[in-house]
This record gives C-alpha cells, sequence and structure tokens, in this order.
C-alpha cells in the first residue's frame, strides 16, 4: 500500500464522552471485527479496564477503508487512555500519529482534559478534526460545543462533524474526515530504516513485543535490526500489524503502524522511545523520544508471606514489561520483610498495577500507604530525595522539607463553584485564577500540594459537584511546608510500614483516625495490643486493642480429633493470609487502611 | 485384636440413639457384649440415652448389667429453644428421664447448648441450674453453624459471642462442687468420664459398629458409616479410612489432647514419649503466651479457666 493511503491517528476525549464507543463503530463499520464477534469497548481488552470502563493501555488497531470514491486505504487508529494518570501512554501514542479526532461530549461540553490532551496533540504537529459526539442526547447542545471548541481550546470548529457513536450517526463522516484532513505520513521507504518504539507488552511465548511506527525506510520479519538507546542487535523474529489481533506480515514500511517481536527479555533492552535501526549501522540519527516520565507516588509492595519475594519481583518485572512507567527497587521494611519501592503516576496508576499483579500475576501482597516524593534540606544545605518516611531523618537533621505541587485546573458549573473552592482550601490549595467559560461554567485555576490531591481529591470533587466538575493538573515543582512525621506503633513496636507524612496541622485528627482504624481491622489477640501515634517520642493518641475473650469450638464426639485438628489446620492457615509482625497478626486491609481514612469521615 | 481378648477399662455406647433398641433388644445386647469382651475390674460404662425414647425398662436392663452412666441429650429446657431447636421431647420428659435415671442410682450425665436465638442468660442460668441438681456431670456446647448453611446466617456469627455464656457455666458449675476437667466437661465428685480421657491421652480405643472411630498404638481409623457397608466387612477390615500420624504429628496432638484436659502436658512423660526436641519446641510456644492463661504445677502445664476459653487461638498455635 502506498504511503499516500496510509493514515495514523488516535482519538483525544474525556472520559465517559464515547471514545471507546466511537472506536467500537469504526471497527464496525469498516468491516474491521465482524458483527458476530463485536462486543462493546472492544479494544479494552484487559479485564479490569472492561470492569472499569476505562482504558488503560494504548492498542493500535488497523482498519481497511473503501472510500466512497473507491480508494483503499490503511486507517490505524491508537486507542488512548483518558485519565489523568494515564497520560503519558497518550503523548507516546500522539507521536506515532498525524493526526487526532478531538471528541466532545455535546451535552457535558469542553472538560479540562480534553484541553490538556488537544494542546498536547497541537505541540506535536498532528491535526485535530474535531468530533462534537451524542448529540442523540436530548441534553445535547451541539451549538455550545462548538462554540467552547473554539474559544476555549481554539480550533476551528465551524465543520465540526456532529456524531452519536452510539447511534452510529456521522461515522461515515468521520471517516471520510480522517482521509481528507489528517496528512499522510512522511518518511520515505528506500530511506534507512528508523522505526520509533511507542509502546511495548510482554508476551510469555515471544518475549517484549515492541509497538513501532515505521518512519523511514522498511522493516523485514528476519532482518538484522539494532536497538540506538541500548546498542543491542538482534534479528526482527516476526513483525505484524493488529488487523485487530497481531496478525504476521511480511515486512512494514515507511508510515505504517505495527509491532515487531525479536525473543528480547526485558524492557531494559528495548525501552519505548527508542529508535529501531539497521544491524550493524552506527550513523543513523535517533528520532525524538519521550521526556522520561517521573513517578510522583510511592508506597511499598510486599510479599504476604516472605518466600514469595522472588515470584512478586517476578511479577513486578513483568509487569513493568507492560507498563514502563512503574518503577520500583528493593527496600526492607523492618515490619514487612523484603520487599519493593514502587513509583506510579498516580493513585489510579497504584491501584491498577495492584490489581493487576493480584489477578494476572496471582501474587498475595501488602501494600503500603501512598506517599508522595519529598526534598529534604540537611542543616548543611544538602538536598536529597525521601521516598518513603523511613527515609526522613531525625528532626534535628532537617532544616526545610519541601513538597511537590501541582497546578490544578477545574471546569465546574457555577452552582458548585463555592463547595469546590471550599474543598481546594481544605486541601491546603492556593487560589490563581477563575473566569467564566460561559455564564454557566467556569474555570477555577489552584496551586496545591500533589499529596493533598492524590488521597481522594477526585472523588471528592465528584461527589461535591455530582460528576459535573473535570479536573486536569501539571507539576508546578516543590515547595517548603511545615511537615512531620508520624509514627504508628503496635505494641510498643514502631511499624514502619504505618509511618506516614503530613501537614503539622493535621497530624493529630490523621493518627487518631489511623490508630481508630486500626483498631477496628487488628483482630484480638491472646493478649492486649496498644496502638500509638507518635510525634517523634511523643505519642500524641493511644488505643488499646483488648486481648481476645473467647475462642472455643468445644464439640468434638467421641474420636473424631482428625476433623478436629483439620479444623485448626484450616483455622490457621487462615491467619497466614495476615502479615506477622512481632507477636501480633496484622490483617493486610490494615496496612491499605490510610487510603480509606478519609472516605470514611464523611460516611 | 478381639482374639487377644485385651480387658476394657471403658466403654461407651453412644453416638446416636442407642434407646431405638427397646429394652428385649438391650437385653440380647448386653448379653452379647459380654460375651464378646472381657472388662476390668471398675470397668466404666456408658449408655447415651434421648429423653424422648427412653423408658423405664431400658433403665432395668442397663441397672442389671454392667452401666454406670446414663448420658442424656438434654440441649436446653427452654421450650423455646427446644422448639427452635426442633427437638420432639419438651422440658417435661427430659426432667422425667433425669428424675428416673437418678433414682435407679446411675450416674447422670446432661448436655446442654449456648448460643440458641433468643437465649439470655437468665435462661442459661436456669439450665444449669435444672441440669446440676440432677447430673454429676455437665458438659456444655456452641450450638455452630457450617458457614453457608441457612442456620449460619441465623446464629451468632463469632465465636466470642458465646463468651457471656461460657464463662458464666464456668462460675457458676463452680459454685455447684463442679470441676471443669476438659474444655466442654464438668463433673462433681471425681466422675469424670474416663471413657472421654481416654481420647485425650491418645490411649487405644476399639470402635465398634458403622462410623466409630478407633485408635490403636498410632493408628487412627473409622469404621464404614454405612450399616449395609460395615455388615458386609469383617473384623478389621471393616474401616473404611485410616490414618498413621507421623511422630513430629503424634507430639502436636498430644499436646493439644493434653491440654483439652485439667492435668494438661505432664513434662516429664511427654518428653519420654516424644524426646526432646519436640518437647521443647511445644514448650517454648507456651511460655511466650501471657502467663495468666495457665496453671503450672508440678511439673504441668494446663489450661487456666481463662486458658480454657480461649484454648482454640492457642491450639492453633500447635497444630
Amino acid at each position: 500500500m502506498k504511503r499516500e493511503h496510509i493514515r495514523n491517528f488516535c482519538i483525544i476525549a474525556h472520559v465517559d464522552h464515547g471514545k471507546s464507543t466511537l472506536a467500537d463503530r469504526l471497527l464496525e463499520l469498516t468491516g474491521t471485527v465482524d458483527s458476530r464477534t463485536m462486543r462493546a469497548q472492544y479494544l479494552d481488552t484487559l479485564e479490569l479496564e472492561r470492569e472499569r470502563g476505562i482504558t488503560i493501555k494504548s492498542v493500535p488497531v488497523r482498519m481497511n477503508y473503501k472510500s466512497p470514491d473507491g480508494t483503499d486505504y490503511i486507517l490505524n487508529l491508537i486507542d488512548t487512555p483518558g485519565h489523568v494518570d494515564f497520560s503519558y501512554e497518550v503523548s507516546r501514542s500522539l507521536a506515532a500519529c498525524e493526526g487526532a479526532l478531538l471528541v466532545v461530549d455535546a451535552a457535558q461540553g469542553v472538560e479540562a482534559q480534553t484541553v490538556a490532551n488537544a494542546y498536547m496533540a497541537a505541540e506535536q504537529g498532528l491535526e485535530l478534526v474535531p468530533v462534537i459526539n451524542k448529540i442523540d442526547l436530548p441534553s445535547a447542545q451541539p451549538e455550545e460545543a462548538r462554540r467552547e471548541l473554539e474559544e476555549i481550546i481554539g480550533v476551528d470548529a465551524h465543520d465540526a462533524i456532529l456524531a452519536s457513536a452510539k447511534e452510529g450517526r456521522g461515522v461515515p463522516e468521520i471517516l471520510e474526515r480522517i482521509v481528507r484532513d489528517i496528512p499522510t505520513p512522511k518518511g520515505h521507504p528506500e530511506a534507512p530504516l528508523q522505526a520509533l518504539i511507542f509502546d511495548s507488552i510482554y508476551d510469555n511465548y515471544r518475549g517484549v513485543i515492541c509497538y513501532v511506527r515505521i518512519v523511514n525506510g522498511r522493516l523485514k520479519a528476519g532482518q538484522s535490526i539494532r536497538f540506538m538507546a541500548t546498542g543491542r542487535e538482534c534479528l526482527a523474529e516476526e513483525v505484524g500489524v493488529f488487523k485487530p489481533g497481531m496478525t504476521t506480515v511480511q515486512e512494514l514500511e515507511a508510515g505504517e503502524v505495527g509491532y515487531l517481536a525479536a525473543s528480547i527479555k526485558t524492557i531494559h533492552e528495548a525501552h519505548v522511545g527508542d529508535t529501531v535501526i539497521e544491524g550493524g549501522k552506527t550513523d543513523s540519527v535517533a528520532l525524538p523520544g519521550y521526556k522520561k516520565v517521573k513517578p510522583v507516588v510511592f508506597c511499598g509492595f510486599y510479599p504476604v508471606v516472605n518466600e514469595d519475594y522472588p515470584q512478586l519481583r517476578d511479577a513486578l518485572e513483568k509487569l513493568q514489561l507492560n507498563d514502563s512507567a512503574i518503577q520500583f527497587e528493593p527496600e526492607t521494611s523492618s515490619a514487612l520483610g523484603f520487599g519493593f519501592r514502587c513509583g506510579f503516576l498516580g493513585l489510579l496508576h497504584m491501584d491498577i498495577a495492584r490489581e493487576r499483579l493480584t489477578r494476572e500475576f496471582d501474587v498475595d501482597l501488602v501494600a503500603t500507604a501512598p506517599n508522595v516524593v519529598y526534598q529534604i534540606v540537611r542543616p548543611s544545605g544538602e538536598v536529597f530525595e525521601a521516598h518513603r518516611p523511613s527515609d526522613f531523618p531525625d528532626v534535628g537533621q532537617i532544616e526545610e522539607i519541601r513538597e511537590p505541587y501541582i497546578r490544578l485546573t477545574v471546569f465546574v458549573p457555577s452552582e458548585f463553584v463555592g463547595k469546590v473552592m471550599q474543598l481546594c482550601q481544605d486541601k491546603r490549595g492556593i487560589f490563581q485564577a477563575m473566569d467564566y467559560i460561559t455564564p454557566e461554567r467556569l474555570r477555577l485555576s489552584y496551586v496545591l500540594p500533589l499529596a493533598e490531591f492524590i488521597v481522594d481529591f477526585h472523588d471528592k470533587l465528584k461527589s461535591t459537584t455530582r460528576g459535573y466538575a473535570s479536573l486536569d493538573y501539571e507539576q508546578v515543582g516543590f515547595r517548603a511546608a511545615e511537615l512531620v512525621k508520624v509514627d504508628v506503633l503496635v505494641n510498643q513496636e514502631p511499624i514502619d510500614a504505618f509511618s506516614f507524612i503530613c501537614h503539622k496541622d493535621a497530624a493529630f485528627h490523621m493518627g487518631q483516625a489511623v490508630v481508630r482504624k486500626l483498631k477496628e481491622l487488628i483482630p484480638r489477640q491472646l493478649f492486649e495490643v496498644p496502638i500509638q501515634a507518635a510525634i517523634g517520642k511523643k505519642v500524641v493518641v493511644r488505643q488499646n486493642v483488648k486481648p481476645l475473650r473467647k475462642d472455643v469450638l468445644a464439640k468434638c464426639y467421641g474420636g473424631d480429633i482428625t476433623r478436629k485438628r483439620k479444623l485448626l489446620e484450616k483455622q490457621k492457615e487462615g491467619k497466614k493470609k495476615m502479615k506477622q509482625i512481632g507477636r501480633v497478626s496484622i490483617p493486610q486491609e490494615a496496612f491499605l487502611a490510610y487510603l480509606n481514612i478519609g472516605k470514611d469521615e464523611e460516611d | 485384636m478381639l482374639g487377644k481378648r485385651p480387658a476394657i477399662d471403658t466403654l461407651y455406647i453412644g453416638g446416636g440413639t442407642p434407646t431405638c433398641l427397646d429394652p428385649k433388644q438391650w437385653g440380647t445386647l448386653c448379653g452379647l457384649l459380654e460375651e464378646g469382651l472381657s472388662f476390668s475390674r471398675g470397668a466404666e460404662v456408658s449408655v447415651e440415652a434421648n429423653p424422648d425414647s427412653l423408658q423405664d425398662g431400658h433403665l432395668a436392663v442397663w441397672k442389671s448389667w454392667r452401666i454406670l452412666r446414663v448420658s442424656l441429650g438434654i440441649q436446653s429446657f427452654s421450650p423455646s429453644a427446644l422448639r427452635w431447636l426442633g427437638r420432639l421431647h419438651d422440658a417435661r420428659k427430659a426432667l422425667d428421664a433425669l428424675e428416673s435415671c437418678r433414682q435407679k442410682g446411675f450416674w447422670v450425665s446432661g448436655d446442654l447448648l449456648f448460643g440458641i436465638p433468643g437465649q439470655d442468660l437468665a435462661i442459661w442460668h436456669k439450665d444449669l441450674q435444672t441440669l446440676s441438681h440432677y447430673a454429676g456431670h455437665v458438659s456444655t456446647y456452641q450450638l455452630t453453624a457450617e458457614p453457608g448453611t441457612p442456620l449460619a446466617d441465623e446464629i451468632v456469627p463469632t465465636q466470642s459471642e458465646g463468651y457471656p455464656f461460657y464463662r458464666f457455666a464456668q462460675w457458676y458449675l463452680h459454685q455447684k462442687g463442679f470441676v471443669q476437667y476438659e474444655v466442654a466437661s464438668f463433673a462433681r465428685g471425681g466422675q469424670w468420664c474416663r471413657h472421654n480421657l481416654s481420647y485425650w491421652r491418645q490411649g487405644n480405643v476399639l470402635a465398634l459398629g458403622p462410623s466409630a472411630w478407633g485408635y490403636v498404638d498410632g493408628l487412627r481409623y473409622r469404621n464404614n458409616c454405612d450399616l449395609d457397608g460395615y455388615l458386609s466387612q469383617k473384623g478389621a477390615t471393616a474401616s473404611r479410612w485410616s490414618e498413621r500420624l507421623s511422630d513430629d504429628d503424634r507430639a502436636r496432638e498430644a499436646a493439644i489432647l493434653a491440654l483439652r484436659t485439667r492435668w494438661g502436658i505432664r513434662w516429664r512423660s511427654f518428653r519420654r514419649h516424644f524426646g526432646e526436641k519436640r518437647t521443647r519446641s511445644i514448650h517454648e510456644i507456651l511460655a511466650g503466651l501471657p502467663r495468666d492463661l495457665f496453671l503450672r504445677r508440678q511439673g504441668c502445664t494446663a489450661f487456666s479457666p481463662k486458658g480454657f476459653r480461649v484454648a482454640n487461638a492457642i491450639w492453633e498455635l500447635l497444630v
């Protein structure tokens, strides 16, 4: 197929604006997926994605399209995640495209994330094709949405396509506009090979599979290739396209999107953003890669049973192959033994990683309370990063603590503006700006500590605005703050995994909430267990778990001792799911208690 | 084994409703047992009876043979509790049965259930008061339901909920001169059930009849549960299931079983049976627990009343 007949595009939309439904319609209309195998959210293949109704992982798919004028085209769609935690996936996918459908909900209008993603696409030089979706809704206001597209994002929306992906309206027009408006891929098939790895997944049989966009030249199955960043050379064992599902082809040429398998065992040999060139060549030019994303939220992952440590490491490595934004390094906790400090892009990202480890890799793990990355200034002026509370030195060794801040943009209907401002203030936000987008909707801007944001800001915003607000944020560096480290002691022993950092004004309140929650979660033991929260040496909260009063199942019919023993063994097995710390058995939920404290307070 | 005719120290006829047999059939059974077994002097022979089907005729036959103790499945004297349990007998029948057994001079044993919906401390007190008036041996059980059965939703969910009842039984029966000689059993005047104790001491027990459990020198077995199946097999082959414990498992089980009783673990003999290493590991586990859970005297470690109440949690550490 000639390059002139290839179009590479992605869909940019806010969560719930109908991106996955629109993708489904495109697949159907082009006959890529026949109606028998069609199911909703076709491209979301992860069990978690379908369950939660979100897209986590970018998935490319190749569609054959015959234009009404009789020309055959290849359309490569790269489906991208919508949640702000995964915006790095979006940015990578954009680099493999020449254009993007900018989808806006006709009833909701432009949302915070639509803006952020559209800006990113514009920055990369992509052609934007505006689509106003969900025009079938009774509350649809397409003209309003059109005006917002022009006034907020600044695209020419006079010929924005009016569509209803649900009913299939406007979809043929979208296909035509992709062909008409999105530029043909540049690059030359006869030039030396240059291919960009824009994503990768791990396959148990074939190793790392790189998703590539061929920028110049050809990539043939069986040819020798070189990864520029690592210098590693190997054979391209298999190349193919997504039809959907991987289908092998003989070669990929400039302009095409496909995949490459070369028995690569670890992600370090072929990272996302690297350029693939011909083997033996050293004078090629690397394509612009990606900024390496930096995790901002950290937490510890520990196996429930210490012996499972190698299994957890294995699982993390495999997960990283599918999600290069995850970082991890070994760490030791006096309470939990050997585990890993893991870095994530946000709380949802962390939550998803935890669930995938449990489900896909079958690892029982304990996750400690998440925290952000801190900068600590020593009296000597030396600055270092703290990834966990135990990195904090004694108070005397701290000159200043700095925490990461974000600039938060919230789009909100004017009736909720007071509540949202209150929420931002409660979260130590500093007001920046407020402007009316329309008489009914405004944009609020705050600078706010990331630590306050990650816990439950999103949930609280959704509930106080009945889901009508949307947000986006970007990091704006570190600022000094009055923070303290609160230690939690169980049975007089400080449990490092329970320590947390918080603003000094919130220490007592948070300490109390944590202790109360732990008291609920830690089952009665054979002795009284005190639970305390302390700042430095000073205990600020104390509660006791009363000792077990009765636990005796005495019935034992004559001689039926075996059954009794089996019962005891079963009980003991159940307790193994708990983490044994000193003499105290602590259930896994306790380690996540902090996550839910904010929510419980509302109930 | 029967061939050697070892002397029988204790015999327990139960695990069902032996009073299903009428007095005449009982006469035959007694004859068979007398003929087939040889009893040591002072052998303890007990029989289980259901207040509903117990007749004076039974008592007469039993009295004329070796029966020392009659164990009655009382469960409760409270009409509402009995109704809830779906028991056939009413409280009156239970009282009559107790009275007849006592008049005939049997040792009387009864069991009571707690944790029945609607039961409160007052009802429980009345139950204990009534039974302890007639019986020299009282067993208390908590009503339990298998998880997932409809009953499980209805009755108290956790074992700790039974605390007040169990605690009260310990206190009350002690007032009435009973000694808690086993985790679920209380006896007055030395009327403890020696047959039960032989289970807890890993003594040899011969299983007779379908679904009976036996234990011979480390081999635990169970007879075929089905009567026809049992009858079609003969002698030792009647066992449907058996297990032989490893020495380690046997030591742990011996410790758990010994702790069921007020005599607890006698360290010297334990060490002699199971060796220094196994003894020490068990000793260490117990030594790490709060002291008030145990009574330590004369080279023995046994549960204190408080220890009995959390026995499960402690056994779990030993299993």
